[in-house]
C-alpha cells in the first residue's frame, strides 16, 4: 500500500472540533500522514507527481484540512475562519508541497460561492475539494497584465451561450487544469471595467489550446491559453455579465488577505530549516550563532512575527464581521518583500558552507535555491508590488490625485 | 465589573489626547496633577495604590496618544514605576499614581551595590533617564536584573543634562557616588527584565503614536503642497513612499496587538518593539523627506517625533536587543539531523 492509499481514512472531518482540539487533531493527522518524500526539508524529498499531489490534497480534504469554511451543502466543512487559520498554521509548519489547485480552492471556489448559481455551486465546489477538477485563472493577457481593465479577450453572446475568442497568459497550471476561470469582455474596450464577465471554461472544449512557458526555475508551470471560437454554455457563465467582475473584486480583496494563510508559518519553517542546516555545518554553525548573521536572522524572525500579526489581525477583523477592504494588500506586500530578502540571505549563508558538503547543506541548498528563484515571482503575481502600493495609496490612504 | 473594566482600551485614547492638550506649557508637577486627575498615571497600578488595575493593553492607546501629542512628561516611566512599587512601597506607589511624587527610570547602565550593615551603597554611571532633573525618584538597574529606587535628593546623586535628541522629555545622566539606599527600596533579581518587557510594548506604542502623527503630517503636506502644477501626492514616487510608510505603521500596530493577545509572550513583545524601532524611524525620516526643505526646519514638528523615536529606540537598546533576539532564536533550533541526511 502506498503512503497515500493509507491516508484515505476520514478521522475528524465530521467531528465538531473547534479551537485547540481541532488544532491537535489536524497536527496529529498531518504528522502521521505526510510522506517524508513530500517534505522539502527531508533528504528523502522527491517532488510529488501530479497524481500524487491530487491524491494528497484529496486526502487533506477528507481529513478536514481544505474547504474548511465552505458550507457543508457544497462539500465544505462549515467551520469558522479561526479554524481555517489554525489549519493553515499547522500546514505551514511542515515543508509540504504547494497545492496544485489553489486557484480552485482560493479563487474560483470563493467567487462561485459569492456570485454563482445554486446549480454551479453544487456542480463545481465539491469537485474542487475532491480534486476532481483543477482550476486555473485566466485573467492576465499579453496586453493586460496588471491593468485588467484593458483586457481584450471577447465573449460574444450566442443563441444558447457564449463564444470566446482571445488569449490569456501567465496562466499557472493551465496544462494540468480541467477548468479555467476566464475574464472576458462583453462590451467595447472603452468600457474598461464595465462589461467584463467571468466564465468557467472547460479546457477540453474545442478551440482551446494550452502552451506551457518555461520559467526561470526551469519548470513549465505557467502557460498561454488560446481561445479560438470556443463555445461556452450559459450554465458556465459565472455571475451576471455586468455584476460578475464587481463581485469578484470584493472576493479578491478577501482572498488577498486570506489565501495561502499558512505563509507566515511556512516562512518560519524555512527559517528554522535554514538555521538547522547551518548548525550542522562546521563553518556556518559559528557564523549563525553570533554577530552579523545572528542579527540578520533575528531581523527575519521579527518580520515573521509581524507577518503573523498581519494575518491574525485580518482574521480577527473578518471573524468579527469587519470589512477587510484593501488591507489584504498590506499583508501581501509585506510577505512578498520579506520573503525575497530572506531567500537571498539563505543563499548567501549556504554559499559559505564547508567542504566536503554536509548532507544537511545539500538538502537545504536544493530547497533554498528553488525558493530564491520562486520568490522573484512573489512580488509580481497576485498584483505586483507597485500595484499593491497603488492600492494602499488610493484606497487606504485615499491620497488626492491633486490635479 | 468596575467602571474601568467596562471600558475599552481605545476609549482611553480620547481621554489621553484631551489630557495632553491640557498639559501644554505646564511644568512637570502640574502635568502630573492633570494626568493623575484623569486616571492616566495609574492605569496599570492596583486599586490599593489608587490605580485602575487594568492590563498593559489599556496603557497602549494612552501612551500612543501622549506621544502623538508630544506630551512633555515621562508617562511610560511613571506608569511602570507606580505599578512596580505597589507591593513593596505602597505609599510611594500611591504618591506616584496621584501625581504628588515624580519618578523616572534610567534605562542605560547598571549600579554596583555593596552592602554596609542594613543599607546598600550604590555607585555607578547611568544614563537615558528622561526628565530626571525634575523628578523625586529614579529607578536604576542593578546587577542580576535587580532594581533600586533612588531619591534624587540623596547624598551622592548627581543628575546632569546629557546630549540627546529628544527635546520633549530630555534625557539626563545620573551619577551615583556611594549612595546609601534602604534595603526596602531594592526590587529583587529579575525585576528589570519583567519591567523592560512591558516597557518594550509601551515603547512600541509610543513610537506608533509618533509615527502616526508623522504620517498624518506627511499625508496632509503631500495633499496640499503644489509643485509642477499638481499636489505632491499626484506623483507616484510620493504615493508609493507614503504607502510604504502606511505599511510600516500598520505593521507596528498589528505587532503590538499580537504581543498583547493570548499568543503574546516575551518574544512577541520584543518583536513589537523591534518592528516599531525599525519602521518608526523609517516613517519619521520619510515624512521629513516628503516635507522637503520645510522638513528640515525647526517649526515643522516632524523632527520632534523623529528625535523621540530615535531616543526610544536607544532607551530600549534596539541594536543590542536584535542581536540577543537573533542569538536566542538560533540557539533554540537544533542542528539538522535526519536519518540518511
Amino acid at each position: 500500500m502506498s503512503a497515500l492509499e493509507a491516508v484515505s481514512i476520514h478521522p475528524v472531518a465530521g467531528e465538531s472540533l473547534t479551537g485547540e482540539a481541532y488544532r491537535d487533531a489536524m497536527h496529529r493527522w498531518l504528522h502521521a500522514n505526510l510522506p517524508a518524500s513530500f517534505r522539502s526539508d527531508s533528504a528523502a524529498f522527491a517532488p510529488p507527481t501530479l497524481p500524487q499531489s491530487v491524491a494528497w490534497e484529496a486526502a487533506m480534504y477528507r481529513a478536514g484540512l481544505t474547504g474548511i469554511t465552505w458550507p457543508q451543502a457544497y462539500g465544505g466543512h462549515g467551520r469558522s475562519l479561526r479554524e481555517h487559520l489554525i489549519a493553515n498554521q499547522e500546514i505551514g509548519r511542515l515543508a509540504m508541497p504547494e497545492s496544485v489547485n489553489s486557484i480552485g480552492k482560493e479563487l474560483a471556489g470563493p467567487i462561485i460561492l459569492a456570485v454563482g448559481t445554486e446549480e454551479q455551486k453544487r456542480r463545481f465546489l465539491p469537485a474542487i475539494l475532491e480534486m476532481r477538477n483543477i482550476w486555473c485563472q485566466g485573467f492576465s493577457e499579453p496586453e493586460a497584465g496588471s491593468d485588467l481593465a484593458g483586457l481584450r479577450t471577447r465573449a460574444t453572446q450566442t443563441a444558447d451561450g457564449w463564444r470566446i475568442n482571445g488569449q490569456k497568459i501567465w496562466t499557472s497550471g493551465a496544462y494540468r487544469s480541467q477548468r479555467c476561470l476566464v475574464l472576458a469582455r462583453t462590451g467595447p474596450l472603452e468600457d474598461r471595467h464595465r462589461g467584463l464577465a467571468m466564465f468557467a471554461v472547460p479546457l477540453d472544449a474545442k478551440g482551446v489550446r494550452v502552451r506551457t512557458i518555461k520559467s526561470i526555475d526551469g519548470r513549465e508551470s505557467f502557460c498561454e491559453v488560446f481561445f479560438d471560437e470556443v463555445e461556452v454554455a450559459q450554465a458556465d457563465a459565472i455571475g451576471a455579465p455586468d455584476e460578475g467582475w464587481a463581485a469578484a473584486i470584493r472576493v479578491l480583496e478577501i482572498e488577498r488577505a486570506t489565501n495561502r494563510m499558512y505563509r507566515a508559518w511556512r516562512f518560519e519553517n524555512e527559517l528554522r530549516h535554514l538555521i538547522a542546516a547551518c548548525k550542522a555545518d562546521p563553518a556556518l554553525s559559528g557564523m549563525v550563532a553570533d554577530g552579523h548573521y545572528a542579527v540578520r536572522l533575528g531581523e527575519v524572525a521579527v518580520e515573521i512575527e509581524v507577518l503573523k500579526a498581519h494575518v491574525e489581525t485580518a482574521v480577527e477583523a473578518l471573524a468579527s464581521g469587519d470589512k477587510i477592504g484593501a488591507r489584504g494588500s498590506l499583508a501581501k506586500l509585506y510577505w512578498s518583500e520579506s520573503h525575497q530578502r530572506f531567500a537571498a540571505l539563505a543563499l548567501e549563508l549556504l554559499s559559505q558552507a564547508s567542504l566536503p558538503q554536509h548532507p544537511a547543506i545539500k538538502v537545504a541548498r536544493r530547497r533554498f535555491e528553488s525558493i530564491y528563484l520562486q520568490a522573484r515571482a512573489e512580488t509580481i503575481y497576485a498584483g505586483t508590488t507597485e500595484i499593491q502600493l497603488g492600492i494602499i495609496a488610493d484606497r487606504i490612504l485615499q491620497l488626492s490625485r491633486g490635479k | 465589573m468596575s467602571m474601568a473594566e467596562a471600558l475599552q482600551p481605545d476609549e482611553f485614547a480620547a481621554t489621553a489626547a484631551r489630557a495632553v492638550t491640557a498639559c501644554a506649557g505646564l511644568d512637570l508637577r502640574a502635568q502630573a496633577q492633570n494626568l493623575a486627575g484623569d486616571g492616566l498615571l495609574g492605569i496599570v497600578a492596583d486599586e490599593e495604590a489608587g490605580g485602575l488595575a487594568l492590563s498593559i493593553g489599556f496603557a497602549v492607546p494612552v501612551i500612543a496618544a501622549a506621544h502623538a501629542g508630544l506630551l512633555a512628561f515621562p508617562l511610560l516611566e511613571t506608569m511602570l514605576v507606580g505599578r512596580l512599587l505597589q507591593s513593596s512601597l505602597p505609599r510611594l506607589a500611591a504618591a506616584i499614581v496621584s501625581g504628588r511624587t515624580l519618578a523616572t527610570i534610567a534605562w542605560q547602565g547598571e549600579a554596583v551595590a555593596e552592602r554596609e550593615g542594613g543599607v546598600l551603597v550604590l555607585s555607578g554611571s547611568l544614563a537615558r533617564a528622561p526628565g530626571a532633573a525634575s523628578v523625586d525618584y529614579i529607578l536604576v538597574r542593578m546587577s542580576g536584573g535587580a532594581a533600586a529606587l533612588i531619591p534624587t535628593d540623596a547624598e551622592g546623586v548627581l543628575v546632569e543634562d546629557a546630549a540627546g535628541l529628544d527635546l520633549t522629555v530630555p534625557e539626563h545622566t545620573v551619577r551615583l557616588e556611594t549612595v546609601e539606599v534602604q534595603i526596602g527600596s531594592v526590587m529583587p533579581a529579575g525585576t528589570w527584565d519583567l519591567l523592560n518587557s512591558d516597557a518594550n510594548v509601551l515603547r512600541a506604542a509610543a513610537i506608533l503614536g509618533s509615527a502616526e502623527a508623522c504620517l498624518s503630517l506627511a499625508q496632509e503636506h503631500a495633499s496640499t503642497r503644489r509643485q509642477f502644477g499638481h499636489a505632491l501626492s499626484y506623483n507616484q514616487a510620493i504615493r508609493h513612499a507614503l504607502a510604504r510608510q502606511k505599511l510600516g505603521l500598520e505593521s507596528i500596530r498589528h505587532a503590538i496587538t499580537r504581543s498583547l493577545s493570548g499568543d503574546g509572550g516575551p518574544v512577541q513583545r520584543d518583536a513589537a518593539f523591534l518592528a516599531a524601532a525599525t519602521y518608526g524611524s523609517a516613517i519619521s525620516e520619510g515624512a521629513l523627506q516628503i516635507y522637503g526643505g520645510m522638513g528640515f526646519t525647526w517649526d515643522v514638528p516632524v523632527h520632534r517625533h523623529l528625535r523621540r523615536i530615535r531616543t526610544l529606540q536607544a532607551q530600549g537598546d534596539a541594536s543590542g536587543l536584535i542581536a540577543t533576539f537573533g542569538r536566542r532564536y538560533v540557539s533554540e533550533v537544533a542542528p539538522f539531523a535526519e536519518a540518511g541526511a
